[in-house]
């Protein structure tokens, strides 16, 4: 008899330790679902976990997700923002979240390649979703011949911001920005300045400042980009990408790396605040995304900015160029490991309807990929952010080309950008070398 | 097979145990009933994904699909991979430099802070407190504190005539930044010294005060064999902490990618995260965590079998 006590006492002991060391999921299940009916279709799922890497605004977003629920009944706990590094594990484990949105769609190739993901034609089918009201560039980039493997949800582009106030006392027009990269280079000539002892008061561009080099808006205006356009080849040495590396390293060889480090070092992380140099007249111009144009920055911590937005120009011989950008940003996924597929397809499909597309882009000032819900009048009465849709929706838009070694690739990228930049390197040598790296990785990934 | 000599004097195997009664098996059963909650924690937590990683170190791993085994690959491609031996180079830099300079400036502090002086108290609170301020708010403030443009340190060595350097964005400067905000939280390290200092005889002290030793010499040739016992655990642990660096560094990059600037601040630990989090490959990322394993613990025993040349035990 005792033997028993002390079997079960351990068996109940055991139990304990393990429910309160393996982070008991007890939120994140389907409670309603799992008691009242165990073995219900998994259509009729009463709670979806939506997992969502980006969200200042938790809240809000729950709250978006709550008018689900009161449409169909189905709780929709939403877990915002989620920790790149919880991603990996969260897909593996044995209840991945409903709907994973990622903050871009760098590692959807790599995590399809590994089964993570789910091939989305199905249940694009089944939830009944429209593809042709996507902009065609977002859709693209989740695109893999055939496949599906992500849907947009609100997306980004970018363009040049100048600051009228300093154009003016540069004697500049304020309410024209330059018209070719080469134009571009000759105003930041004028709206740099330099004490006597060498000091730099002020910048006119900076080309890796912020948003402006990720993705590569100059590899574009060249032409080119670092992988082919079928994502099969690397192409980190060809002549638009030394070209755009060279273009961007005048702006730090002119006036010395070392001094204009040691400026924009000091601005420290200020992005979102109003120490931010574009609003304290120590950067005339540079490029960044269409939220700077929403209520949450420049309006917010700059009312009075005077500034201006235009498409980043193309090269003086490439006129046809103009309005080149890469598209990239938030994509929906659904996990392969997920128990309910069909109703995450229904959800998907409601997230992908123009009204909630318009509801939530609107809030966040990104870039709406629903071309319906691009006409709501949120999106277009604000001058400054029109230029970013009609951008995006320019035949120059380009989707990002992602390969399964892109997040790789772009790590490495920045150090030979950092050396080429900051230090003044020969850019030729590093380009060879990073590509003899990265050739034999890209195919061994896409074996 | 050896032998045990029984009490009786007899030679017997296995070795004749004494016998339990009724009250020592319980003690026994409940004693290991209080160890069960520790020992599937450590089965689970600690040793299952030893032995995983283990494994995986030896293949390319595929979350959702079989291993693929690969043998001696991942350990092999290290030696090819120049971010491998960079971020090991960087890492190597931390223990060899910052983690001396910290035993020395704490050892300094512990000194000052034990001298019988009016708020001596107060001075071993004011010393103790950044160690409790949690690592990522530490390192903010160090990026102002930082900051070529403003910031405190730079400013106080313009006041000198000293131009300040680019602690952030200069690849050169970066670490010796971090080592010096790694100094400005060593009140743990100063708090084991000063109990260190506490045991130091005062009978000693005092005879070499009696023949005439200054205080240069009493610290030098008393104080430091004395607590010679403390350098070492507070060396190991300091060595081990070193090699596995990881939240400063993570959050000194600020904006930029890990690594910056230029890769001088890629340590170890990073490079590993990076490998297995961000890249996905978890069997590469395994082989460097079993590699890290092996050189922290051959500088462990290579610590302890130098430490008899320079470690006394008064007891």
């Amino acid at each position: 008899m005792k033997k028993i006590h002390a079997v079960i006492a351990i068996i109940i002991l055991a139990g304990m330790v393990l429910s309160a060391c393996g982070g008991a999921p007890a939120a994140t299940q389907a409670p309603a679902a799992a008691t009242e009916a165990p073995a219900q279709p998994a259509a009729d799922a009463k709670v979806l976990r939506v997992w969502i890497q980006w969200g200042d605004n938790p809240q809000q977003i729950q709250a978006l997700f709550d008018k689900y629920t009161a449409l169909s009944g189905v709780k929709v706990e939403v877990t915002a923002p989620v920790e790149p590094e919880k991603l990996l594990p969260a897909l593996t484990g044995s209840e991945p979240p409903d709907i994973l949105v990622l903050s871009g769609g760098d590692l959807v190739k790599s995590y399809h390649k590994e089964k993570l993901v789910a091939e989305l034609t199905e249940i694009v089918k089944t939830g009944g979703i429209d593809l042709t009201d996507f902009y065609p560039a977002p859709l693209a980039a989740c695109q893999s011949g055939d496949q599906i493997l992500c849907l947009p949800w609100g997306t980004d582009v970018y363009a040049l911001f100048w600051n009228k106030d300093m154009f003016e006392a540069a004697g500049l027009d304020p309410n024209t920005p330059p018209k070719t990269m080469e134009e571009l280079v000759q105003f930041s000539e004028k709206l740099t300045k330099v004490s006597a002892d060498g000091t730099i008061e002020q910048v006119g561009f900076l080309p890796d400042q912020a948003w402006s080099h990720s993705p590569d808006i100059y590899l574009r205006m060249y032409g080119g980009f670092w992988f082919s356009e079928d994502a099969t080849k690397l192409t980190a040495n060809s002549q638009p990408v030394l070209d755009a590396l060279q273009w961007q390293q005048q702006f730090y060889t002119k006036y010395g790396a070392d001094k204009m480090l040691a400026f924009s070092s000091g601005w420290g992380d200020a992005y979102m605040s109003a120490d931010y140099p574009f609003y304290t007249g120590k950067l005339a111009m540079y490029v960044d995304g269409e939220w700077m144009t929403g209520p949450n920055f420049i309006s917010k911590f700059k009312p009075e900015a005077s500034y201006g937005v235009a498409a980043f120009p193309p090269p003086a011989d490439h006129p046809e160029r103009a309005s080149t950008a890469t598209v990239s940003g938030t994509v929906v996924v659904v996990p392969e490991g997920g128990q309910n597929k069909d109703a995450a397809a229904k959800l998907l499909a409601w997230m992908m309807s123009p009204a909630v597309v318009a509801e939530e882009f609107c809030f966040n000032a990104n870039l709406p990929t629903s071309k319906k819900a691009a006409e709501d009048k949120c999106f277009t009465e604000n001058p400054k952010f029109k230029v970013f849709l009609d951008i995006m929706a320019s035949p120059n838009a380009k989707p990002i080309i992602t390969t399964p070694v892109s997040l790789e690739f772009i790590d490495a990228w920045g150090v030979v950008e950092e050396q080429v930049l900051h230090t003044g390197a020969d850019p030729k040598p590093l380009l060879d070398q990073l590509q003899a790296d990265f050739e034999p990785k890209l195919a061994d990934a896409l074996k | 097979m050896e032998e045990h000599r029984s009490s009786g004097g007899k030679f017997s195997w296995p070795p004749r145990l004494p016998k339990w009664g009724l009250r020592d098996r319980t003690n026994f059963r409940i004693g290991m009933l209080f160890l069960l909650p520790w020992t599937i924690g450590f089965l689970v937590f600690t040793l299952y994904p030893m032995v995983a990683s283990l494994v995986y170190s030896f293949s390319i791993y595929h979350s959702r699909a079989p291993l693929e085994w690969v043998g001696l690959q991942n350990y092999a491609d290290m030696l090819k991979d120049d971010l491998f031996w960079k971020s090991l180079s960087n890492t190597l830099y931390m223990v060899a430099i910052g983690v001396p300079l910290t035993l020395l400036a704490s050892f300094l502090c512990a000194v000052l802070l034990n001298l019988k002086v009016r708020g001596q108290a107060f001075y071993r609170v004011v010393y103790f407190l950044p160690s409790i301020v949690p690592t990522v708010a530490s390192t903010i403030l160090w990026l102002w504190i930082l900051n070529p443009q403003g910031g405190i340190l730079n400013t106080l060595l313009h006041q000198v005539g000293i131009d300040g350097p680019n602690w952030m964005s200069n690849p050169l400067w970066a670490k010796p930044g971090l080592i010096i905000l790694g100094m400005w939280g060593m009140g743990g390290t100063i708090v084991i010294y000063l109990s260190g200092l506490q045991d130091v005889p005062l009978s000693l002290l005092e005879s070499a005060e009696l023949d005439g030793a200054s205080w240069w010499q009493r610290l030098w040739n008393v104080t430091v064999p004395m607590v010679s016992p403390i350098t070492l655990f507070n060396l190991i642990t300091g060595v081990i902490a070193m090699f596995q660096y990881f939240a400063q560094a993570y959050v000194f990059r600020g904006s930029h990618g890990l690594g910056y600037p230029l890769n001088s601040t890629l340590f170890y630990s990073v490079y590993l995260y990076q490998n297995g989090f961000l890249w996905l490959k978890m069997g590469y990322a395994s082989a460097l965590a079993w590699v890290l394993f092996i050189i922290i613990l051959v500088c462990t025993l290579l610590l302890l079998k130098i430490s008899d040349r320079f470690t006394y035990y008064a007891g």
